[in-house]
């Protein structure tokens, strides 16, 4: 990550001369709306911009990687609230702090096994992938064990050469799941919660629950590992960092915003507007699909002085890392306390990251593309000796 | 040190003594129902909207351009409107009252 040429942020010329960039996803042309007004405005008015298209909300579209309509997203109010309200709860709880203590208390585990090795860590699938699998059975409440099966989807199970073949398999995996826990007692667990669901006097049939766990194991899965190999990337490259935010630790949530701004690990995402939608001076036609730029909005310096620059005190930040309206991230709240833990731990036990090898990932294609994210991150951690010898947390 | 006292979407009256800090933290630390303060307070979540009692409102202070601009989102939000995050106390608004607007 560099803080002078933003790898982040391929839309500055486009963004302020004409607010839109038209492009190509498997053959379709989607506007992507590109001003942070523009985007805040369209993400909350849900008539005009709706995400009532099952597979179509993400982009490029995703009807041969599975087969059910992801749920709450692919949904507008009425229905959404009801189907969101279902989960809430659970997907409230990372904001408790017993959560965040487990949280807080699986990184430290995590990164003193590597520490002791004391040997190079790929970051990427030595430390992020395995931190997001564990992390989420806290989330979904079920025993950390299931993280051995998560494991082998790897980064995304919707991503790469294999990818129906991985979706294929996570398809089977939610489906056992959902079944075993109707057979069951009811129990606090995600599955459980949504096998023993009651949505407007009936229960939820399996599709609508396998539209729930989809979501839940894709959506939260390539973004948080993105996000903490680029914290630990950043991390590595600016040893200062790690000193500022043990001097003074209430930066850390204002530091956990600006790495959600910078990184933005959701680019984009659609809508699709059915009577038609004027934006930045274009036209949209009915039926016409257009993307929410999140990583675009969130480097308009109509709102944000300095965009390019990671400050990690910068406040206000009002960013849309996490969507915005009806929709905003159910998985924030998790997200939010994995990264805030992660900048804590790190800053208590380390005195530095050194940073071996890396390579980041550079797409090449008809569209503007984002740069920044790591394909692999070859790491030293070292330890601060003074406070890891006497538990000093 | 301040005291305050939180109206709850349901009407019910929360007073927090020896208050210390923003709107936000205050009630996420007293568990006061409608503020979540998700974002932490840097102005980008929305989730603290409360309202200023009409005579507080000179004494508390208008909101800041960013504030405003996040609150122009908020289907609720009226002049009394301010993101709890952005207010923070001092010995000055001793007895304060405001109502959480809630989701
Ligand atoms: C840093 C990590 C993450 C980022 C940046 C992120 C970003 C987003 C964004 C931008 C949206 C809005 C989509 C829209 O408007 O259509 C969204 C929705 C959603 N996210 Fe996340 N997400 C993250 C992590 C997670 C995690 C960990 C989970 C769950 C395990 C999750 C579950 C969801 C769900 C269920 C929705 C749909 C909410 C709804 O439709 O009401 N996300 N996320
Ligand atoms: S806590 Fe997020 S805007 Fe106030």
């Amino acid at each position: 990550m560099s803080d002078t040429s933003c790898p982040y942020d391929p839309f500055k010329d486009v963004r302020k001369q004409k607010g839109i960039h038209i492009g190509h996803f498997d053959g379709e042309e989607i506007p992507m709306i590109l001003r942070y007004h523009d985007v805040r405005s369209a993400a909350k008015d849900w008539a005009t911009y709706s995400s009532d298209t099952p597979f179509r909300v993400p982009i490029p579209s995703e009807e041969d990687v599975r087969s059910y309509r992801q749920l709450p997203i692919e949904t507008n109010p009425p229905d959404h609230t009801e189907y969101r309200e279902l989960v809430e709860p659970l997907f409230r709880r990372p904001q408790q702090q017993d959560y965040i203590e487990e949280i807080e208390k699986m990184i430290d585990r995590l990164l003193e096994s590597k520490l002791r090795a004391g040997i190079p860590v790929e970051v990427v699938s030595e430390f992020a992938l395995p931190l997001q699998c564990k992390a989420l059975t806290r989330l979904l409440r079920v025993p950390e064990s299931e993280a051995d099966t998560w494991l082998l989807w790897g980064m995304h199970p919707f991503l790469g050469e294999d990818r129906q073949e991985k979706g294929a398999d996570l398809e089977r995996y939610l489906e056992r799941k959902f079944i075993e826990a109707k057979q069951s007692a009811p129990g606090d667990d995600f599955f459980s919660i949504l096998a023993h669901a009651e949505f407007r006097g009936r229960p939820l049939t399996l599709d609508e629950m396998m539209g729930f766990g989809n979501l839940a194991f894709a959506g939260g899965r390539d973004t948080v590992i993105n996000m903490v190999t680029a914290v630990i990337g950043y991390m590595a490259e600016h040893p200062e960092a790690i000193t500022k935010l043990r001097e003074n630790p209430k930066l850390i949530p204002t530091a956990a915003e600006e790495f959600a701004r910078i990184i933005s690990p959701v680019s984009r995402i659609g809508r699709t507007c059915p009577t038609g939608a004027h934006v930045a001076g274009h036209t949209i036609k009915p039926g016409q699909r257009v993307a929410l730029t999140w990583a675009s909005a969130n480097f308009d310096d109509s709102v944000f002085d300095a965009p390019d620059e990671i400050r990690l005190d910068r406040k206000p930040n009002p960013h849309v890392a996490y969507g915005f309206g009806p929709h905003v991230c159910l998985g924030a709240p998790h997200a939010r306390t994995l990264i805030r833990s992660l900048l804590k731990i790190i800053s208590i036990r380390l005195e530095r990251i050194d940073l071996l090898t890396s390579k980041q990932n550079r797409l090449a294609g008809p569209n503007i593309d984002r740069h920044g994210y790591y394909d692999s991150l070859e790491v030293r951690f070292l330890g601060l000796k003074s406070l890891a010898s006497n538990g000093d947390r | 040190m301040p005291k305050i006292t939180y109206i709850k979407p349901d009407g019910t009256p929360l007073t927090i003594e020896n208050a210390e800090g923003n709107l936000m933290e205050i009630a996420v630390e007293n568990g006061v129902d409608g503020i979540t303060g998700d974002c932490g307070g840097v102005c980008s979540c929305s989730t603290c909207h409360v309202r200023i009692t009409p005579e507080w409102i000179e004494r508390v202070g208008p909101a800041s351009a960013d504030e405003k601009n996040l609150l122009s989102y908020e289907d609720s939000a009226d002049g009394r409107s301010r993101l709890g995050c952005q207010v923070v106390l001092n010995p000055e608004l001793d007895g304060l009252i405001v109502e959480v607007v809630g989701s």
